[in-house]
């Protein structure tokens, strides 16, 4: 069963009782919120991951939840609670969906040591990875939303997993965080993607989500070679340019960019020497999405 | 001339460093300390040396051995200074003259 299987009520009640037990990529999540938004910002961007039964085990049990003081009333605001817990500051209420897209973001960066987690978002084409590790601000969700608009697969946007025996990327498909002018780019660039509603105001300004392509969710079980590893840097109005990157500098890039690199010791080292050596590693500029999109696809038409 | 004796270097142990080389540039990861560093042509070559040495090395000696691998000895400053960048980074060490 997948989430638009059920309908409005169906899923407001799997909320607000026992939690929906929803896939994605190689964890399941509980959630309970009885906040619409909640419930529209995973209708909307979850429509196609696979709901796992009532009683199915859950990696990560999560909730979105109003204080129970008196904010709950005046200036309205919202929990992440995992495990019952808090492990963050309450944030306005109209920004539920994004809290727990953050929420599940930590989730995974701070528990799935199973992985070699890389800040980085990936997208595949004939099962090679492209990987763009990079700092917020530095277009990669955009580049990421840019390629997956013109077929690329999404693998994730944000936490890029590395399986530790093999090296191979284990795709997380999620909804891509778009942040302040990105929005309108993809917007332009791509009409007929899915955006949610614009959140002003929060902690990474203004911030719309973009659903993941349904083949991208369909394939989620599929595994790709990591192929290239790209540091790209959005500059307004630069010509799309890649430019080599030594293995070495690309290693300590990469490691710098990994969650838990520290936590896996020597296999961290050695998975990621071994990343490093079958991909191609660019650093790359550009101010252009249409020019960007089209610079990967003629790289991957020559793999 | 100085009448001090030339200050010397080892390496940490050659089972605590795992490290990888590409086109002339080693990223070297210290299992003591745990720390992963990147090197450059010269520094990786100066870990070489002093990794295979059976005693500790003088600068000196390390420039003279790299002369002897027929790699690009770096000047005296230089490998002075990528030694104690090493003392710095716990990759390598003085010790008394063998």
């Amino acid at each position: 069963m997948i989430v638009d299987d059920l309908s409005r009520r169906e899923l407001a009640e799997r909320l607000s009782d026992g939690g929906l037990r929803l896939r994605t990529g190689p964890v399941v999540n509980r959630i309970q919120s009885r906040l619409p938004s909640v419930l529209d910002g995973i209708a909307l961007h979850y429509a196609d991951h696979v709901v796992e039964d009532r009683g199915a085990f859950a990696d990560f049990h999560v909730r979105i939840a109003p204080p129970t003081n008196a904010r709950r009333w005046i200036a309205p605001q919202v929990r992440f609670l995992f495990d019952g817990a808090s492990p963050f500051l309450p944030l306005p209420a109209n920004q539920a969906f994004a809290m727990l897209e953050w929420g599940l973001n930590w989730c995974v960066s701070s528990h799935c040591h199973q992985f070699l987690i890389v800040h980085s978002a990936s997208v595949a084409k004939a099962g090679q990875a492209l990987l763009l590790p990079g700092h917020p601000g530095s277009g990669k969700s955009t580049l990421c939303a840019g390629l997956v608009s013109r077929g690329w697969r999404l693998l994730s946007d944000e936490l890029t997993l590395l399986e530790l025996a093999t090296g191979r990327v284990v795709p997380l498909p999620r909804p891509i965080s778009l942040k302040n002018a990105s929005i309108d780019a993809v917007r332009r660039f791509a009409p007929e993607a899915r955006l949610s509603a614009v959140v002003h105001d929060t902690a990474k300004g203004s911030v719309a989500h973009m659903k993941p392509p349904t083949e991208s969710v369909h394939q989620a079980a599929d595994t790709a070679q990591a192929r290239w590893i790209v540091f790209p840097q959005y500059q307004s109005a630069a010509p799309a340019r890649l430019h080599p990157l030594s293995r070495a500098r690309t290693f300590i890039h990469l490691a710098d960019h990994a969650f838990n690199y520290d936590v896996h010791g020597r296999k961290g080292f050695e998975l990621l020497a071994q990343v490093v050596s079958d991909a191609d590693c660019f650093a790359f500029e550009y101010g252009v999405l249409r020019e960007a999109t089209a610079l990967f696809d003629h790289l991957a038409s020559r793999a | 001339m100085s009448l001090l004796p030339a200050l010397c270097w080892r390496s940490v142990p050659i089972e605590a460093l795992v490290w990888r080389e590409w086109d002339g540039e080693i990223v070297v990861r210290n299992e003591r300390s745990g720390s992963t560093h990147l090197l450059g042509p010269l520094a990786s070559q100066v870990l070489k040396v002093l990794a295979a040495a059976d005693r500790p090395l003088s600068g000196p000696e390390v420039e003279d051995r790299l002369a002897a691998t027929g790699s690009s000895p770096g000047t005296a400053v230089e490998v002075a200074a990528v030694l104690s960048e090493f003392g710095r980074l716990g990759l390598a060490e003085p010790a008394a003259a063998a």
